[in-house]
């Protein structure tokens, strides 16, 4: 086991110790990942980040400002595309999307996203001596790789921001014509609707009847 | 008997932007809950005996034509939850359809009869030993004649599936091409969507509007809160009718000596619990199984642009007997956002890789015969779906996995990913056994989904363990039925959406 492996062990279990109601969030994404897993209470920014002064979008209203620099920097780690036709992700809006999925979570679980995410970027501090906001592209990857081979908080969290990055970029058409996706066809083929199915023939549902009787 | 008018196209939905009044009450013979697989047919087969039906929905009315085609879209406004309805621990999205026509409005059209080794299991189990297969071919005869139910031709077969076939034979393995609820498929890919040009047969276009033919109303926007009952009698149902902005709009009131609930697996029982309803068992909510599945993707050298053609072609029915593995391995078509979430080929460079070569890769979806250990309950006022893979059921998991990875690879993958939290690859098959062994029944290790929430109204002879008859109706109150797929006493491996249109037909003829 690596020895950031063990530090997130004994983070995740410190922090499930810590904690006196814990609660695992429901929510779900495309695939699978439907959780991310917090904590009760506060949790105070453990170091302070460049971007903290940074201001967000003006379009980034259901985002904290610590939420839209995370997902930011998640979107510059995970979605690379240097070296290839792949839609550059700076020309996608990938956290206006992610903003957008979040937006139809209920309040409650909204709440607890919101810690969960908190947590996520904090952690990185035991870690890598900063926030995950504030780590180089390389080193946020290797953060969620480890994540992704830890406990189940760990997994959550690692998970869920992936699936929000990936189908916020994915779901944008930009990002389609390098991989010869189709997206919508129906229109552009110009296929017929064939409205309603015709009824079935009475005489022939009241036979069927009288032979089950 | 009124005249029957048929319509062409459309479905006459009443939504909450045409209600008016504050409060309304409507008089019928028969109330039914949920307008999906379950709902529908029981409306049709009821008001075509001249019953005064009306059907409520609690998702909206969205015509086909509608369809945006865009799959993250569409789970946005089609689905439960806005497609994010998981288990308590959300490493299972259950996906249900919420809107006019159920989840039959966004199934993958696959069709299969309850399989006699379940039926027998109910017989010998539950004491419906009136449901044998000969009792129900009749119904399922009826189905599928309905449905326009066929085998898929062999253009209706895609490149995913024609390479699959090819694995399986190679292997030896049992491969068949799948029946589908469809005419004229147009080989668009986009099932999982909604069908925008009406080929899949769903409720929308085949059995709703045939109901309304016969005089059934039909109510979107509109949700349940409780069903009444006295002196062990259903009455009918209060609901709430809200708008697409969130606000309610109107109360509503439904009085009718029988009460159909077909709301799903999961609202039907919460449903039930809220009213303290038919639970004397106390198995309302209890043995719910949902099929976990997972979808294996795997890496081809040549394109197989998996969005492309018929989304399910063939199936490998090898393993299906419990005896044999009790799973089922499923070609499987998919789009761009669906492949990105089911891998994890590494972070950064390798995902991005993964996904440029998105055209190469082709897929299987796994179908387990879970064991019914979940519960649905409420919990604070939110609902619960408490449902983690038993460890009973683990090894069948991995049986499963392990079986997709040597059908990719004789159907001549390079390289097949495991849809697992970490990254796990598998080249040849002496990498099998590592990767999918070294996985743990942990919860967030695998990337599962449910398309089939089942078993939560358990079906059964006996009023202390069970919670409706063979007929549908609750042993504890009269005139309440279940006709939806909370009621199989056990999962059945394979799509019910079949099972629950021919135990729907038979239950609304033995209410007429």
């Amino acid at each position: 086991m690596s020895s950031q492996q063990q530090t997130a062990r004994r983070l995740s279990s410190a922090f499930q110790q810590g904690v006196t109601r814990r609660r695992f969030l429901k929510w779900g994404l495309v695939g699978s990942a439907g959780v991310a897993a917090a904590a009760a209470g506060g949790f105070a920014l453990l170091r302070l980040s460049p971007l903290d002064d940074r201001p967000k979008p003006d379009w980034a209203d259901g985002l904290s400002r610590q939420e839209y620099h995370l997902f930011d920097r998640a979107r510059v780690a995970l979605l690379p595309t240097v070296g290839t036709d792949l839609t550059p992700s700076d020309q996608v809006p990938v956290v206006r999307n992610v903003q957008g999925i979040l937006g139809f979570m209920d309040a409650a679980t909204r709440k607890d996203v919101a810690t969960g995410l908190t947590l996520f970027d904090n952690a990185a501090v035991f870690f890598h001596g900063k926030r995950f906001v504030d780590l180089d592209e390389a080193t946020a990857r290797d953060y969620f790789d480890a994540w992704s081979r830890g406990n189940v908080v760990q997994r959550t969290l690692g998970t869920v921001i992936k699936q929000l990055t990936y189908t916020s970029y994915w779901r944008d058409e930009s990002t389609w014509g390098p991989v010869e996706f189709d997206g919508p066809v129906s229109d552009r083929w110009g296929i017929a609707y064939l409205g309603n199915a015709p009824l079935p023939d009475q005489q022939s549902e009241q036979a069927t009847e009288e032979g089950n009787a | 008997m009124s005249e029957v008018q048929w319509r062409s196209s459309g479905l006459p939905v009443t939504e909450a932007k045409d209600i008016k009044q504050s409060a309304l009450t409507l008089d019928a013979d028969v109330v039914i809950v949920g307008s999906g697989a379950g709902g529908a047919v029981a409306g049709y087969e009821l008001a075509r005996r001249g019953k005064k039906v009306v059907i409520l929905e609690a998702g909206p009315y969205v015509p086909s034509k509608d369809f945006t085609e865009r799959f993250p879209e569409s789970l946005e406004t089609l689905y439960q939850d806005y497609g994010g309805q998981t288990n308590k621990s959300g490493d299972l999205l259950v996906l249900q359809g919420a809107c006019v026509g159920g989840s039959t409005v966004v199934n993958g059209c696959v069709c299969f009869r309850t399989p006699d080794f379940i039926l027998q299991d109910w017989q010998r189990d539950f004491g419906l030993s009136d449901l044998t297969a000969e009792e129900l071919a009749p119904y399922f005869d009826r189905v599928e004649k309905n449905l326009s139910i066929e085998e898929n031709k062999e253009h209706e077969i895609a490149r995913h599936g024609q390479l699959i076939r090819a694995g399986a034979n190679k292997l030896g393995w049992s491969v068949k091409p799948f029946k589908r609820n469809i005419r004229e498929c147009a080989l668009t890919g986009h099932c999982l969507s909604g069908c925008k040009t009406e080929r899949k047969q769903s409720m929308l276009v085949s059995y709703l509007p045939w109901a309304t033919a016969h005089g059934a109303r039909i109510y979107a926007d509109t949700r349940v809160t409780e069903v009444l009952a006295d002196g062990g009698r259903a009455r009918g149902v209060r609901a709430e009718v809200t708008g697409h902005d969130g606000a309610k709009v109107a109360d509503m009131t439904v009085n009718a000596e029988r009460v159909i609930l077909a709301a799903g697996a999961v609202q039907t029982p919460l449903l039930l619990l809220k009213g303290g309803l038919a639970n004397r068992s106390g198995q309302v909510g209890k043995n719910f199984a949902c099929h976990p599945s997972l979808y294996v993707s795997a890496r081809y050298p040549k394109p197989v642009h998996a969005w492309r053609g018929a989304m399910l072609g063939v199936y490998v029915d090898e393993f299906l007997h419990p005896d044999k593995g009790g799973f089922v391995l499923e070609d499987g078509g998919a789009g761009l956002a669906e492949l990105s979430m089911t891998a994890e080929p590494g972070t950064g460079e390798p995902f991005m890789q993964f996904m440029k070569d998105a055209k190469y890769l082709g897929g299987l979806v796994t179908l387990i015969h879970d064991h019914n250990v979940g519960t649905i309950r409420w919990e604070d006022g939110r609902k619960v779906i408490d449902y983690q893979l038993a460890n009973s059921d683990f090894p069948s998991m991995k049986r499963a996995l392990k079986a997709a990875a040597r059908l990719h690879l004789a159907s001549g993958a390079e390289e097949v990913y495991v849809p697992s939290s970490d990254k796990r690859v598998i080249r040849s098959e002496a990498d099998i056994d590592g990767a999918i062994e070294g996985l743990d029944n942990q919860p967030q290790h695998l990337r599962m989904v449910s398309y089939h929430p089942q078993g939560s109204c358990r079906m059964g002879a006996d009023p202390d363990t069970s919670v409706v008859n063979s007929d549908g109706e609750t042993h504890d109150v009269k005139g309440l039925y279940v006709a939806d797929a909370s009621l199989l006493p056990t999962s059945i491996i394979v799509n019910p959406q079949v099972t629950v249109y021919a135990l729907a037909t038979r239950i609304a003829e033995r209410m007429a």
